[in-house]
């Protein structure tokens, strides 16, 4: 919409926003909404922005899953709730193998997702100490296998 | 706001801040403190606020927190977990973004992105792992590879087909 309709941001510019937004924390929609809106009008942007994206659908959504949580143990509601949670889950781990496949020449960076998926999934290590302890490590280590390139 | 409901905004506050890639990746964190921690949800109510997102358009993983503070503590609860989701990481993204600019395409920017990008999909690909293993019996981990394969091998196939289809197996009673 922002790059094909209105031609506010290039073909270019776009992914580029998209893919810095992948590695922000925070929900990735969101950011991305932040980040057009501040190239545009910077922080008035930004908010004018996240409410037009966040507020209207948060609460539409929200009135609605509040009903359906309320009846979630219904026989037919709490099935189809179990096959979407097992759908849903699949579809995150199947999005993060595609993108991980690019990668798998690389050693260091298979090794770093493995240590990461480890240790949340089975060693139940808190999220922040495998953040604060992968995170420096996985970029010197990206850093050694390429020199600096003169951009 | 009671007491639980204030532990629990700032402790998604501090996961909007380190949830690099995502809210995916911090599932099974939130998971662990609001099942296990705190108990104030069982792992079903978990799951079925997890399923519930999924199946609603709209900025799914605002919503989830919103349900999780509702169950928590109430509306109050509700919309301030929801804004705690998102407002530390969009102050980060506003900042982090001006400075991006400046530093557009140098070395280092390539070499944080290379080093960054391996640790997101590890962390992604453990939330949608744990949140596969809180329904047991094969027929959820068959719903569970079949959309893994599709979103590995059919990126362009959209996702809702298989939220549709796992809904709609589950409410016949086969998963």
């Amino acid at each position: 919409m922002t790059v094909e309709k209105r031609r506010w941001l290039s073909d270019q510019e776009f992914p580029e926003i998209l893919s810095f937004c992948q590695f922000l924390p925070g929900p990735n929609v969101v950011s991305i909404t932040v980040c057009i809106g501040t190239k545009f009008r910077g922080i008035a942007g930004a908010l004018a922005a996240l409410f037009g994206f966040v507020l209207i659908p948060w609460t539409v959504g929200f009135a609605v899953g509040v009903v359906l949580l309320h009846y979630a143990y219904a026989a037919a509601l709490y099935g189809a709730l179990r096959g979407i949670a097992a759908a849903a889950a699949g579809l995150i781990i199947g999005t993060g193998v595609r993108l991980l496949l690019p990668q798998r020449r690389r050693p260091s960076a298979l090794l770093f997702a493995a240590l990461a998926f480890a240790g949340l999934a089975f060693v139940h290590l808190p999220l922040i100490l495998v953040v604060a302890a992968l995170i420096p490590l996985s970029i010197a280590a990206a850093g050694r296998e390429s020199p600096p390139e003169t951009a | 706001m009671t007491a639980a409901a204030v532990i629990l905004v700032a402790h998604i506050a501090l996961l909007s801040l380190i949830s690099f890639g995502g809210v995916p990746g911090v599932l099974p964190n939130l998971r662990n403190f609001v099942v296990i921690a705190h108990r104030w949800m069982t792992d079903q109510d978990f799951a079925n606020c997890f399923a519930i997102v999924q199946a609603l358009p709209g900025p799914n993983m605002i919503l989830l927190m919103g349900f999780v503070g509702w169950k928590v503590g109430g509306l109050p609860a509700a919309i301030a977990s929801a804004f705690a989701s998102f407002a530390p990481s969009c102050a980060l993204a506003y900042g982090a973004f001006r400075w991006w600019e400046r530093v557009r395409a140098s070395a280092r920017q390539r070499r944080f992105r290379r080093g960054l990008v391996p640790i997101t999909l590890g962390l992604i690909i453990a939330g949608g792992y744990v949140m596969a293993r809180s329904s047991s019996g094969w027929a959820p981990a068959a719903v569970t590879l079949a959309a893994a394969a599709g979103a590995a091998l059919r990126p362009r196939l959209s996702p809702l087909w298989f939220v549709t289809a796992g809904g709609a197996l589950g409410a016949c009673g086969l998963v």
